[in-house]
């Protein structure tokens, strides 16, 4: 028997002055599932997480936690919600017990109960012994996973997570997802974004595409992709070190029309029509001095789905 | 209204711990107060025992007469001027570079001797030397030059006894103020240097706030339903909290080191130093509500203020400032804050002396708190609506 449907969003509209980024999304999420927003850059993915955690108002349309809606009483939606932004929203001056004592008391935390939940918080997340490191020592993983302890301080059933592995590398990507599926198995609803295939693919239980801030479909990864069999393969690395961008452009002009290479920092996707021009590409890549940290080829792949979901949005 | 009370409480202890957090920064939010005042009180301080001050003068004979020999004597033994005789030539390069002014008594000059009054035909013309910018010190030597000469002149030309040439009246000073207190060069410095530097720590905590708005921990608060009146009234009361800390570390300093103390009202004194804490607090939720960007908010809150404290009086006494200066204090809450201050300490007033002083300065932050809150609303409203923040 299915959980209860604990985040709704029903046809929510975002404008940003005369722009839309948001058209009449309307969206659920249950106990125990984690849902991913997967869209390109702009699609409304950060937009549709912001209204749902209370951080934006929706020009229409309405956002309901557990029941209650943010507009008739906003502390009592707060605290149903844990939210957690792309860039750790913490402290670097304090410590990391500090901070999530600070942001406990956001939430009207005090006293001995604010100890006992600050002190779990850095449990969940295996922080125990860096509680009293100052977080501006702390490495990009650490602090995203601290972030995520500052969301769960309240014990909210709901958990929103903007991009949470941005920026991290294959094993602090891993860890954040080892967390997430805990707090699922916990009963928490996890609505998060990102713009990483192979994440929505591997991590999630159900996938909602956006694009030009419109939901063009919505369900789990495996349905999506049995209804749609990958065509190109594909290739998502992890890189040592950023690469200048001059040598990015040349790698491009030189594997030609059939295959497509994309870097976002240390993060890499290699597509090819087929797994033989796949090889040929990552030999070129390989041959440029280009080092990975870590890669892999997806057994199935989202990437037709996204671009079908895209296409059929646009006409 | 507890769990409000208890959210501010939280929220100023935050900024607190950021404050103390980089504790070189928050050491050099008191060094520098008390440096500057001392720097300022030892340019205005004139030492009890020194006696009026001496006119630099330089005299040039150029008359070789027994009567231009006695006036320039005269003038060397002035106890009103710190005078010595140079040529012409050393004199122009003195004065050019503002060193004194020069008199010089040309040829023909002893014919004074045989003055007598109501007398026709040409006089000798005694020039005075000074740089362009030293018209007061011209003046100065003007009259000193003239009454030593006319002594002379009265001595030689009539036979006139030193007794004889003196005037027939004696001049006496004598100092008016609205308090019975003298001036105190360090004690003014260390109101005003404290006033200013109140008013720098408003804009930094201010400009902490803006930092924090447009911070990915902006939207942490934004999503606990933080009141917006609990935001306003944390910061005030961290930034009030600190500005006390900085009243009291300066005057401490001033107290020790350099004898600056409360001669008049003590309670008048912590009113005024309550109200102006206020408004530091008020200037620097200002500074976050209506700042766009740190640099641009920085820049035009230091004009703002260094602004308000130069004409306020705060770095020179307020009688030495020109006249369109003055006319324009009343509206300034920093000259208020001076007048005030400079009533309990050296003026030695009483508690009544300082009242309207921290009601006028207790005004001006509660009308620019209320200007900050509104214009935060506003902006928090657009924000939430899609705006910018």
């Amino acid at each position: 028997m299915p959980l209860p449907v604990a985040l709704e969003l029903a046809d929510v509209s975002v404008r940003y002055g005369a722009r839309a980024a948001v058209c009449g999304v309307s969206l659920g999420v249950r106990r125990g599932e984690i849902v991913a927003l997967l869209g390109p850059n702009g699609s409304g993915k950060s937009s549709t997480l912001a209204v749902a955690a209370g951080v934006l108002d929706p020009a229409e349309g309405t956002v309901r936690a557990e029941g209650q809606l943010r507009t008739s009483d906003p502390v009592a939606f707060a605290a149903r919600v844990g939210f957690v932004p792309q860039e750790p929203a913490l402290y670097d001056e304090l410590t990391a017990y500090d901070n999530l004592a600070f942001f406990g008391q956001l939430y009207g935390l005090c006293g001995a109960d604010l100890r006992r939940r600050a002190l779990r918080a850095l449990s969940r997340v295996r922080l125990s012994d860096r509680a009293a490191h100052r977080v501006g020592t702390f490495s990009g993983g650490l602090k995203q996973r601290l972030n995520l302890a500052a969301a769960l301080l309240h014990d909210p059933p709901i958990l929103l997570l903007d991009e949470p592995t941005a920026a991290l590398d294959p094993a602090s990507r891993d860890a954040v997802f080892a967390d997430l599926a805990r707090f699922r198995d916990d009963g928490h609803a996890i609505l998060l974004t990102t713009h990483h295939l192979d994440e929505a693919e591997s991590g999630c239980d159900r996938v909602g595409v956006l694009d030009a801030g419109r939901l063009v479909a919505l369900g789990p990864p495996a349905e999506l992709l049995r209804a749609r069999p990958t065509e190109r393969a594909v290739l998502y690395g992890h890189l040592r070190t950023v690469p200048p961008k001059y040598l990015v452009r040349a790698i491009r002009e030189r594997l030609g029309r059939g295959a497509e290479l994309d870097v976002t920092g240390r993060r890499l996707r290699l597509a090819a029509d087929t797994p033989e021009q796949l090889g040929v590409a990552l030999a070129a890549l390989l041959a440029e001095g280009i080092d990975f940290e870590a890669y892999r080829t997806p057994a199935g792949s989202m990437e037709r789905a996204l671009r079908e979901g895209c296409e059929v949005a646009r006409v | 209204m507890k769990s409000r009370f208890a959210l501010a409480f939280a929220l100023a202890h935050k900024d607190w711990r950021l404050f103390w957090a980089d504790r070189r920064a928050a050491a050099l939010c008191f060094v520098v107060p008390v440096l500057l005042a001392a720097a300022f009180g030892a340019i205005f301080h004139k030492p009890a025992s020194a006696g009026g001050p001496k006119l630099p003068l330089l005299v040039v004979v150029e008359d070789g007469g027994a009567f231009a020999r006695l006036a320039a004597n005269d003038l060397l033994a002035s106890p009103r001027c710190d005078a010595r005789e140079v040529s012409r030539a050393e004199a122009n390069e003195l004065v050019a570079n503002k060193r004194a002014v020069a008199v010089v008594l040309p040829v023909g000059f002893d014919k004074l001797k045989d003055w007598e009054p109501g007398a026709g035909g040409s006089r000798p013309e005694v020039v005075l030397l000074h740089h362009p910018s030293a018209s007061a010190e011209r003046q100065w030597a003007e009259g000193v030059v003239t009454d030593s000469v006319m002594r002379r002149t009265a001595r030689e030309a009539f036979g006139a006894k030193e007794s004889e040439v003196a005037p027939p009246f004696r001049v006496s000073a004598e100092a008016v103020s609205a308090h019975p207190g003298a001036f105190d060069s360090y004690t003014h410095s260390f109101c005003g240097m404290t006033l200013q530097y109140l008013l720098f720590w408003g804009m930094e905590s201010g400009l902490l706030l803006l930092r924090e708005r447009q911070r990915p921990v902006w939207l942490r608060a934004r999503a606990s339903a933080v009141p917006l009146g609990c935001v306003v009234c944390g910061k005030a009361l961290a930034t009030a909290a600190v500005a006390v800390l900085q009243v009291l570390v300066t005057f401490a300093v001033g107290y020790f080191a350099f004898g600056v103390k409360v001669h008049g009202s003590f309670a008048g004194f912590v009113l005024l130093a309550c109200a102006a804490c206020a408004l530091a607090a008020a200037t620097g939720l200002l500074v976050a509500a209506l700042g766009g960007t740190e640099a641009r908010a920085r820049n035009v809150s230091i004009l703002f203020i260094l602004g308000a404290c130069m004409l306020g009086g705060l770095w020179v006494p307020a009688f030495l400032l020109p006249d369109w200066a003055r006319s324009v204090q009343d509206a300034l809450p920093t000259a208020w804050a001076m007048r005030g201050l400079e009533a309990v300490t050296w003026q030695r007033g009483g508690f009544w002396s300082a009242v309207p002083g921290a009601l006028a300065v207790g005004g001006f932050a509660a009308a620019l708190l209320a200007l900050a809150a509104v214009r935060l609303k506003l902006a928090e409203r657009a924000a939430r609506n899609g705006g910018s923040t």
